[in-house]
């Protein structure tokens, strides 16, 4: 791809999309403001693509454009016609405005609390001492160790975090191995992989569970203990085929290897009031809505404690990540808008998927969402792609046997985390690649491997959920 | 994609010359620039910036006539345009005076013995500009392939 081409693609295409002619959509009864979605659909999605800007700009901008383009308080000229029917109807500009405050965001907003305050008060190094000592010294369950903690911190962490923390503890023990022991690259590769793979866990794993968890409101609702209750052994399978596999491909040389952490827990006020809440917050997630308040709720409140002890401060609270909460953002306002001007269900109506096999279509939109997850953003992918499902979902008469909507949903965003297989597919593979002890085809041949089997097992797991009526 | 700017000091041109030699492994992503003086090196970097150029390491020599390498590298600390800017000291002339005004004045970075080992020469500037890029708040992604690892997963973790 020629530079300047990623540039003008994402202008052209769009631009284009604007000037033509209602007719000349093959869609009928089309609204003025239903073609500008459109165009918004297709900027966003050739620049989460091809990368001109920043992703998180991409959003900002799906936002901006819905404002101006769409909204009832967007530029007067381009909304003279309002009241007719072929211009269609306008979209609220508060709601689009809010999807700054949506309750996907508060819950990703309390996720980062958490991860900040155990990162601060050290708790996530201390666990990873304690929980790795039980895997002795063999280089075999010491790397299912650190599979098996970088998973379960993903789970609450931010993957890349995870990924940071993990192979910052790791650096020390890789740089004493030989050059050209395996054991270097089971080592570099086994924590990318546990981190994307362990995201899946729960709903603040990463993004896409929680884009998915937006289009599984009211009569699909899945809970936070309820999304563990299937996403945790799916994560557990995963997790030890990964480390069959990776052990196979790459065995260590060595007997031993000795992991030094040196850490010890906090005994001071402040860190005993991060445990406390820690502990408290995932426990009333778990405990689902027997509590009266769901998880977006719940996820407010450790925001609120560390905000009132100190824990977090006023310099913390500049190292959010705004860009990943913005990037989210963006792919809810695209999603509303697909929604409320009635564009997705007008182009879900228009293509007969009721005469495809619903085997087809689950078996396309997982491969579909699989291979873009490799290319682009996990949660870019899922901005895109999950409103869209969601639709088609809903009006698919002949996936209700399937579970409906709920398994389609599911095995796209299963999909959209087991996208691994290059360094360009997620920020842990990058990081990983960075440290130079793994090359592309190797990372390729594992993740490939991994992400079908994934995509398949994700299958098998729908099945069963679908058989033990648990969904529906 | 911005190239850094490394700016070598020294007045024996074939001093420059194995510096140059020696950071050719960086060439890909920084831009290497040599000065014999310090008045030459402190109009560079004027210019630099003046293009809104990055000075990420500027590597002097310390005895040089009129203004010596830990002066330069000491008014160079006290620019606040430059405060990211690292800075080395590579000499093999330097008094034990010399050495605590580099450490407590010029408040170097690192400090070289001549004759340098190469592979840590390259070592080192790969992992200063490395957290220059973060301190200069650049997006570090966009030079990943280039960075320091070790460097950049420690700059990652926030605490």
């Amino acid at each position: 791809m020629r530079p300047r081409l990623k540039y003008i693609i994402p202008l052209m295409v769009p631009l284009l999309l604007l000037l033509l002619p209602l007719s000349a959509f093959p869609f009928e009864g089309m609204t003025v403001i239903q073609q500008r979605v459109v165009a918004i659909f297709f900027l966003a999605a050739l620049c989460w693509v091809f990368e001109p800007i920043p992703i998180y700009a991409t959003s900002v901008v799906i936002i901006v454009l819905e404002l101006l383009l769409v909204s009832d308080k967007g530029i007067g000229v381009l909304r003279l016609e309002e009241g007719q029917s072929h211009f269609g109807e306008l979209l609220a500009h508060h709601e689009i405005m809010a999807t700054f405050a949506s309750p996907i965001i508060m819950l990703f907003l309390g996720g980062f609390f958490l991860a900040m305050a155990a990162t601060k008060y050290r708790l996530d190094v201390n666990l990873a001492r304690v929980l790795l000592a039980p895997f002795g010294q063999d280089p075999k369950y010491v790397m299912l160790g650190l599979m098996l903690i970088t998973a379960v911190f993903s789970m609450f962490m931010s993957n890349t975090a995870t990924t940071v923390m993990m192979l910052s503890i790791l650096a020390p023990v890789v740089a004493v191995l030989t050059p050209e022991d395996p054991a270097r690259v089971a080592f570099a590769l086994c924590i990318p992989v546990a981190a994307n793979i362990g995201g899946i866990g729960t709903p603040i794993g990463t993004p896409p569970n929680a884009i998915a968890l937006k289009y599984l409101a009211e009569d699909n609702m899945i809970t936070f203990g309820e999304w563990m209750v299937f996403a945790v052994p799916f994560v557990i399978v995963m997790m030890v085929a990964a480390w069959l596999l990776i052990n196979t491909l790459f065995r260590a040389r060595q007997d031993t290897i000795d992991i030094n952490i040196k850490s010890h827990f906090l005994k001071t006020p402040k860190a005993m009031v991060v445990y406390i809440t820690f502990a408290a917050t995932i426990l009333l997630w778990l405990m689902g809505s027997s509590h009266g308040m769901n998880s977006f709720t719940v996820a407010l409140i450790p925001v609120a404690i560390f905000s009132i002890t100190g824990i977090i401060t006023r310099e913390d609270l500049k190292k959010i990540s705004w860009d990943v909460l913005w990037l989210v953002s963006g792919g809810i306002a695209l999603g509303l808008a697909l929604d409320k001007t009635g564009l997705a269900q007008l182009v879900v109506h228009s293509i007969p998927f009721g005469e495809f096999s619903p085997y087809v279509v689950l078996t396309g939109a997982a491969a579909l969402c699989l291979l873009m997850a490799n290319f682009m953003s996990h949660t870019a992918t899922a901005n895109l792609l999950m409103p869209i499902m969601a639709a088609l979902g809903s009006s698919m008469a002949s996936l209700t046997p399937l579970g409906g909507e709920v398994t389609l949903i599911l095995v796209v965003t299963f999909a959209a985390s087991l996208g691994m297989s290059l360094p360009i597919s997620t920020p842990p593979n990058a990081l990983a690649h960075a440290t130079g002890h793994i090359q592309s085809q190797q990372m390729a041949k594992v993740g490939s491997i991994l992400g079908v089997a994934g995509t398949i097992l994700s299958f098998v797991m729908v099945w069963v959920l679908n058989i033990t009526g648990f969904l529906g | 994609m911005n190239k850094f700017n490394v700016i070598c000091v020294d007045d024996q041109p074939e001093v420059l010359n194995a510096v140059q030699q020696d950071l050719k492994p960086l060439k890909q992503w920084l831009n290497i620039e040599e000065c014999e003086s310090a008045a030459e090196a402190l109009e560079l970097m004027e210019e630099l910036d003046a293009e809104g150029q990055m000075v990420a390491v500027v590597i002097s020599d310390h005895v040089m006539p009129d203004k010596t390498g830990v002066e330069l590298l000491a008014e160079i600390a006290a620019d606040p345009r430059f405060e990211h800017t690292r800075r080395v000291l590579l000499t093999g002339q330097a008094t034990h005076i010399d050495t605590i005004n580099a450490i407590n004045q010029a408040g170097i970075h690192h400090y070289f013995d001549k004759p340098w080992n190469v592979d840590k020469l390259v070592g080192c500037v790969r992992s200063l500009v490395t957290s220059y890029v973060f301190d200069a708040g650049m997006d570090y992604s966009d030079y990943r392939e280039f960075l320091d690892a070790q460097m950049m997963l420690r700059r990652l973790r926030i605490y």
